[in-house]
């Protein structure tokens, strides 16, 4: 026969007020935490493809356009942008470096599947439940 | 030309202090006009709802 | 407009039902055409011109698959929770908090970087006639008060508004193809001498893939309509493959015409990649018409945002996933104003906390959690409502290729986001893994389990 509906308790307005906040707080922490990450991952070594700093110090003083791989139509349009050779340099000279550190990708891998493996679990437990009383009564 | 920009900073404040305004004031008149449960009832899915109703002989 | 009212209890007020294919469209569009004013061109810094190029084809393939599951999926779950509405129904509640999630910080975070857009090119106009260091913030404020303030009035007024604009944006680029003369290669584009390898050999190119998804990110928003526009079935569907056309001529105009203009170098790193492009042809015209376009982008895409994203919370509290105060509609202009008026901080506040980045990063990553979802999302749908079991709007042809290629595609793009942001990869899994649990252990018990599941189908097979 039917099974017993499931009867939500109802939720009061300070409760439903605490929820929205909650959420929206994790949402900024956790933007904090990814700025913060930043020196934590420094620290670790973690991740890959970094931006390297360009070492235009070390190569400042026999900067030019050729040094930098530029063709006079670049130069041309670099000069029109308003750049010298010296502020250009520092943008050519940042460059990526994608070299990948294996446990790095291996531990974002498992996150991420993990992730979503726990995400179809739990909602297929929970949405079992759904069908049954919905299709069932 | 200083004159412009000033204006129009005052007038960007302003203005989105006023539309800001006018949206929390009319959502408060909302609230005390109509009940609550008839500004929660919208439901997913209101046109199979609608006819259902209809063919219920509503 | 008044209630409907019936005899009895059955008194209801519900969204209206008042948009076309036109405002579809409208709304897929407007969102992303700002990434072709700008955004797109950090591809070209993650892997050179080419690579940018060969990333945008590539995440041009996966946002057609996109938009054809997406189609089918909506064609069939036609409610304002778009994608949200569509996990409930197929997948489970949990999953449907999560996307919920992705679609309401996806879309309030890019309004507030459209938004802080405005802020910064009003700066910059008042720099360049003489009025340095404009304060940016009250226009930043402004662009988003006037925004919310149409969405409260009324989604018809406000998606034909983005119609207007967002075309208008389109046009601008158009005028700019014209303007460098293409017919005439080296008298403004310079192809030739602009171009060069692959600075970074192929694994740039898959790097590049991440902002490669600029180029059409948001697209899927269509589905955020559905409650809202008549035959859902057909509308969507046109709606949003028109869009996705629409989006993939601008792709390549845009990219043709900035590497035609500037050095790779540059332009991976500029912020307004298609003004440059205007100021580089000398003409007054073109930098007048690329300033509006740029604009008009800019606030076409936030509110599309602001539609979306309250539609999406707006859902989420009508089903008790939120606190259900959100589920309130306007008596009159008939939009769920609760959830319009809560995102307007929520947006201020991610616009001023100087963690721009963060904020686009974020974003960035909750569309791509989404992709990833509507993929395995489609396999449930066949698995559970076998075609003909259900009457669909729209069937997309080829399954299950186009889904196992959009799997594909994700993977290669969580890779090229793990190349240069592994460490917010990481940070973004954690807040949806701690929204997940708050999810299940807390919220959900207030959830009524049956009602959630609203569609007029019959039981999923293998329940």
């Amino acid at each position: 026969m039917a099974k017993k509906r499931y009867q939500p308790p109802t939720q009061a307005g300070i409760g439903q007020f605490f929820d929205s906040i909650f959420i929206m707080a994790l949402v900024f922490s956790s933007l904090y935490l990814s700025l913060k990450y930043e020196d934590l991952k420094a620290f670790l070594g973690f991740g890959g493809g970094e931006q390297a700093a360009g070492d235009a110090a070390a190569s400042a003083a026999a900067v030019t356009w050729e040094s930098l791989g530029q063709n006079p139509t670049m130069q041309a349009q670099w000069e029109k942008l308003g750049y010298t050779v010296d502020s250009a340099a520092e943008i050519i000279n940042a460059k990526f470096d994608y070299s990948i550190d294996p446990v790095a990708l291996i531990v974002t891998a498992v996150v991420v599947i993990g992730y979503f493996v726990f995400l179809f679990k739990v909602s297929d437990k929970e949405y079992r439940d759904v069908i049954g009383e919905k299709f069932d009564n | 030309m200083e004159n412009f920009w000033d204006i129009l900073t005052w007038g960007a404040w302003i203005g989105a202090a006023a539309l800001l305004l006018w949206m929390i004031l009319d959502a408060i008149r909302v609230n005390r006009e109509y009940s609550e449960e008839l500004l929660i009832s919208s439901r997913e899915g209101a046109d199979e709802l609608l006819e259902a109703d209809k063919k219920g002989g509503k | 407009m008044a209630a409907e009212t019936t005899a009895g209890k059955t008194e209801r007020i519900n969204l209206l039902k008042v948009l076309g294919p036109v405002h579809v469209w409208a709304l897929g569009v407007g969102i992303v055409l700002v990434g072709e004013y700008m955004g797109w061109n950090f591809s070209v810094q993650k892997g050179g011109a080419y690579g940018s190029l060969i990333a945008c084809l590539f995440i041009g393939l996966l946002y057609t698959c996109v938009a054809m599951i997406d189609s089918e999926v909506t064609s069939t779950v036609a409610a304002a929770g778009g994608q949200y509405a569509q996990a409930k129904h197929i997948v489970g509640p949990l999953m449907a908090f999560n996307v919920g999630l992705y679609l309401v910080l996806a879309y309030t975070m890019l309004e507030a970087a459209d938004a802080l857009v405005v802020g910064d090119l009003m700066a910059t106009v008042a720099g360049q006639t003489g009025h340095d260091g404009l304060d940016p913030r009250p226009f930043v404020v402004f662009t988003v008060a006037i925004l919310a303030w149409l969405n409260y009035r009324g989604v018809f007024m406000t998606l034909t508004v983005n119609f207007v604009i967002t075309a208008i944006a389109f046009f601008a680029l158009v005028v700019l193809l014209i303007g460098v003369k293409p017919w005439n290669p080296g008298e403004i584009l310079m192809h030739s001498e602009l171009l060069t390898d692959l600075p970074y050999g192929w694994i740039g190119v898959v790097a590049a893939l991440q902002f490669g998804m600029w180029y059409y990110l948001g697209i899927e928003g269509t589905c955020q309509a559905a409650e809202e526009v008549r035959s859902a079935g057909r509308s969507i569907p046109l709606g949003t493959m028109s869009g996705m056309i629409t989006l993939l001529i601008a792709a390549i105009i845009t990219w043709y015409m900035a590497v035609g203009l500037m050095p790779w170098e540059y332009l991976g790193q500029t912020f307004l990649p298609m003004y440059d492009a205007a100021v580089l042809t000398d003409n007054t015209f073109l930098i007048v018409v690329l300033f509006i376009g740029t604009i008009f982008s800019a606030i076409a895409s936030a509110n599309g945002c602001i539609n979306d994203a309250s539609r999406a919370w707006f859902s989420m509290g009508r089903d008790r996933y939120l606190p259900i105060w959100f589920a309130a509609v306007h008596p009159r202009y008939r939009t769920p104003y609760r959830a319009i008026l809560f995102l307007v901080p929520v947006a201020i506040a991610f616009g001023f906390t100087g963690l721009l980045d963060q904020v686009i990063t974020f974003s960035i990553l909750s569309g791509l959690l989404g992709y990833t979802f509507m993929s395995l999302n489609m396999m449930a749908f066949r698995r559970k409502w076998p075609l003909g079991s259900i009457k669909r709007g729209y069937i997309h042809p080829f399954h299950p290729l186009p889904a196992l290629s959009l799997l594909v595609l994700c993977a290669a793009t969580y890779f090229a986001t793990f190349l240069g942001y592994g460490a917010s990869l990481l940070a973004i899994m954690a807040f949806f893994i701690v929204a997940s649990v708050w999810f299940h252990f807390h919220r959900y018990k207030f959830v009524r389990r049956a009602d959630q599941f609203t569609m007029p189908w019959p039981k999923p097979k293998g329940y």
